[in-house]
């Protein structure tokens, strides 16, 4: 059975997120030690594209606007946070959150190097019928990049 | 925060244009450019050819009498000034990045307005280059390439006409690439943002352009469309979103942005519905998707159906869902005449102001229907959304109607003045006989005295006597000499404001700038985020509005500008 001390937590609240989490609490080692790094992406180009085109409004409108989606992602991110560490506490596992902007893959593979976990959980792609932003993680980059093993959690 | 990007792109953008220009005013490129300016060049070797003669005959002349061989001013072909305007326009902006890039490279740079500043010209320079070679290379290049095929008999069409592969559509095509395959560098990011402004300048300036009557009845037309359609758009898609059990965050963004103008409605709504994050990536890629398709398929079926710059003004106006594109498919229909981009901008301008009306409306609704609605204040949302660059159209309108660019009374910087005439261009004694032959032809009094007045000063007097003389000049068995001096003292006593065609000139590049920047925002990430309900109302939504208004504007709308 595989084990691990440190893993390494891709979560962004999605169905398949939540499997990805399951996961990691059943491979993470149950002895003392045991730390989920819960790493969470907000994709750069989609907000480099929340704004679109977007030419006719003014200065405040669009900052205005920049605040709102802001504090948005905040909120969403302060919520998916504090469910993982609620979570990681019940169990007696250490927690270290990491927030980034930026590719997901690219940032997947810093953090592991960076916070020197010994795997990476995530979640399978999602569905085409399931809602939900678009933006997939590039597993060609992550298995270039990654210096541990990655797992996926399975789809069903 | 220190936004200047240490890097050597403008130095190189900058040595790139000045070296243009230097290639055009030494000649060297010449051949270059006569297969790119074909018709120009045409024109170049016709005027050459004149001047030569002309010389000739002047020399010969001169020999006989025996005096000195007269020296000849030669006079300037098209083709001349073409590269006369490429050879400034490298030299200025060349010299201008030069300079500013050698400044960034050896400033340190220190947070504030300078720095700001300064961090926007990279990316203005980038966008630049690409109108230049857009402009002065792909435009004419495309255009020879699709008569060529059309002559060879490859094809039975010119396809650059066609699929109106202009400067305008290839601009925008250009910054959807550059974004979208080597994305925008960093050095130059700040810059492409700027794009708006240059739009909005756009705008600004022609509002020196209209006439009032011109403006009362655009703006009485855009005032009917839109409101019928966009407040039908803005309730279908409520209606809609509720019938397919959409969130009321979703529909209220969906209705704002299918229904308004586009992307700019999503941004200044979603706080007010409080869309979440992926409802407005939802909305934003709907409307992208739609708007940049729309801007290729409308200019097409716009031309097979033979419409006008006011019915074509008015359905791109109305139909198209974000208003970027109602200005890219407004250029890419009429790329060198500035008819049509009038009438879709006081459609674009009209959308705005419903702008504010709209957000509260959907406030209102979401108040209605969400508990957790935040209630808005009316003043401040009106202040707040108000566009202050329509102040700006209607500034410009207003100082141009009174005459500060041209004197009051002009139309797009035309204007009268007897006085103003030439003595070169007073009537010839063989002109002015003509007209007293015709003299008794005259049907009344106020015609008799137009004519008698042309003789009397060899020029038209007033815009008035201007008038009745052109409808003399219709009279059955008129003679053709005397209509043609009728004519000729109408253009001599017509000028064109400099300033309102600087103002023009300006507006072209000024509107391909801009439509470059934002073709630099147009990704396919956002674009890939349309689908879903969104999508589906979005297609019976944007379906409907630009059917709807192409069949009211093919039954109601007819040209009067």
């Amino acid at each position: 059975m595989l084990t691990a001390n440190t893993i390494l937590l891709a979560y962004h609240g999605t169905d398949g997120a939540k499997r990805a989490e399951a996961l990691a609490y059943d491979i993470i080692s149950s002895e003392e030690g045991g730390r989920i790094v819960h790493l969470l992406v907000v994709p750069e180009e989609l907000w480099a594209g929340m704004q679109g085109d977007d030419w006719l409004n003014n200065a405040s409108t669009r900052d205005t606007f920049g605040s709102y989606v802001e504090g948005m992602l905040e909120k969403d991110a302060a919520e998916q946070v504090a469910a993982v560490e609620a979570h990681c506490k019940q169990r007696g596992l250490a927690y270290t959150p990491i927030l980034r902007v930026g590719d997901l893959a690219d940032c997947l593979v810093a953090a592991a190097r960076d916070q020197k976990v010994d795997l990476v959980v995530i979640g399978p792609p999602r569905s085409k019928k399931e809602s939900g932003l678009r933006s997939r993680m590039e597993l060609d980059t992550l298995g270039r990049g990654l210096p541990v093993p990655y797992v996926v959690a399975s789809g069903e | 925060m220190i936004y200047t990007k240490k890097s050597p792109a403008l130095v190189i953008i900058g040595i790139l244009m000045f070296l243009w220009g230097w290639l055009n005013a030494s000649g060297s490129i010449d051949g270059l450019q006569s297969a790119l300016q074909k018709s120009a060049y045409s024109d170049h070797t016709k005027v050459n050819e004149k001047f030569q003669a002309e010389l000739r005959f002047a020399n010969e002349q001169a020999q006989t009498e025996g005096k000195p061989a007269p020296e000849l001013k030669k006079p300037t072909s098209k083709f001349d000034k073409e590269k006369a305007f490429q050879t400034k326009f490298g030299y200025f902006f060349g010299s201008v990045f030069v300079l500013i890039g050698l400044f960034i490279l050896t400033w340190k740079a220190k947070a504030g307005n300078l720095d700001y500043y300064i961090s926007t010209v990279p990316g203005m320079a980038l966008i630049l280059l690409i109108a230049f070679v857009v402009r002065w290379g792909l435009d004419p290049m495309f255009a020879n390439w699709g008569k060529d095929v059309q002559a060879a008999g490859i094809l039975s069409w010119d396809f650059a006409k066609i699929f109106n592969l202009n400067y305008v559509v290839m601009g925008i095509l250009a910054g959807i690439v550059i974004v979208n395959v080597i994305g925008i560098p960093a050095w130059a990011a700040n810059g492409v943002r700027t794009a708006r402004v240059f739009l909005k300048t756009g705008v600004i300036l022609l509002g020196t352009l209209y006439s009032a009557a011109e403006l009362a009845q655009l703006g009485f037309l855009s005032v009917v469309m839109i409101g019928i359609f966009v407040l039908g758009s803005v309730w279908l898609v409520l209606l809609m979103g509720r019938r397919m059990k959409c969130p009321n965050t979703m529909t209220g963004v969906l209705s704002a942005g299918l229904g308004v103008c586009g992307v700019s409605a999503t941004v200044a709504a979603s706080p007010v519905v409080q869309a979440k994050a992926g409802e407005i990536a939802y909305t934003i890629g709907t409307i992208l998707l739609w708007g940049v398709g729309c801007m290729f398929i409308f200019p097409t079926v716009g031309h097979v159906l033979g419409m006008g710059p006011v019915q074509f003004g008015a359905w791109a106006g109305t139909g198209i869902l974000n208003s970027a594109q109602v200005a890219g498919a407004a250029l890419a229909f009429d790329p060198h005449g500035i008819e049509t981009l009038k009438v879709a901008e006081i459609f674009n301008i009209t959308r705005v102001l419903f702008l504010p009306i709209i957000v509260l409306w959907l406030a209102a609704w979401f108040v209605k229907h969400e508990e957790s609605a935040v209630k808005v204040n009316l003043a401040e949302v009106l202040v707040a959304k108000f566009p202050l660059f329509v102040l700006g159209f209607i500034a410009m309108f207003a100082l141009s109607s009174t005459g500060v660019f041209a004197p009051a009374g002009h139309y797009q910087g035309k204007y009268f003045s007897s006085a103003e005439v030439k003595e070169d261009k007073l009537l010839k004694p063989k002109e002015v006989r003509a007209l007293e032959a015709e003299l008794p032809k005259a049907r009344n009094a106020s015609e008799t005295k137009a004519m008698q007045d042309l003789i009397a000063n060899r020029k038209v007097m007033t815009r008035e006597e201007g008038e009745t003389l052109k409808s003399v000049a219709k009279i059955e068995g008129f003679d053709a000499v005397a209509a043609g001096a009728i004519a000729n003292a109408n253009k001599a006593a017509t000028h064109d404001s400099k300033i309102i065609k600087n103002f023009r000139d300006w507006l072209a590049w000024l509107f391909s700038i801009g439509l470059i920047g934002l073709g630099m925002q147009i990704t396919v990430a956002s674009i890939k985020q349309a689908g879903g309900k969104p999508l589906i109302i979005g297609s019976v939504v944007g379906t409907l509005k630009a059917v709807g208004s192409l069949v009211v504007v093919l039954m109601f709308v007819k040209e009067f500008v």
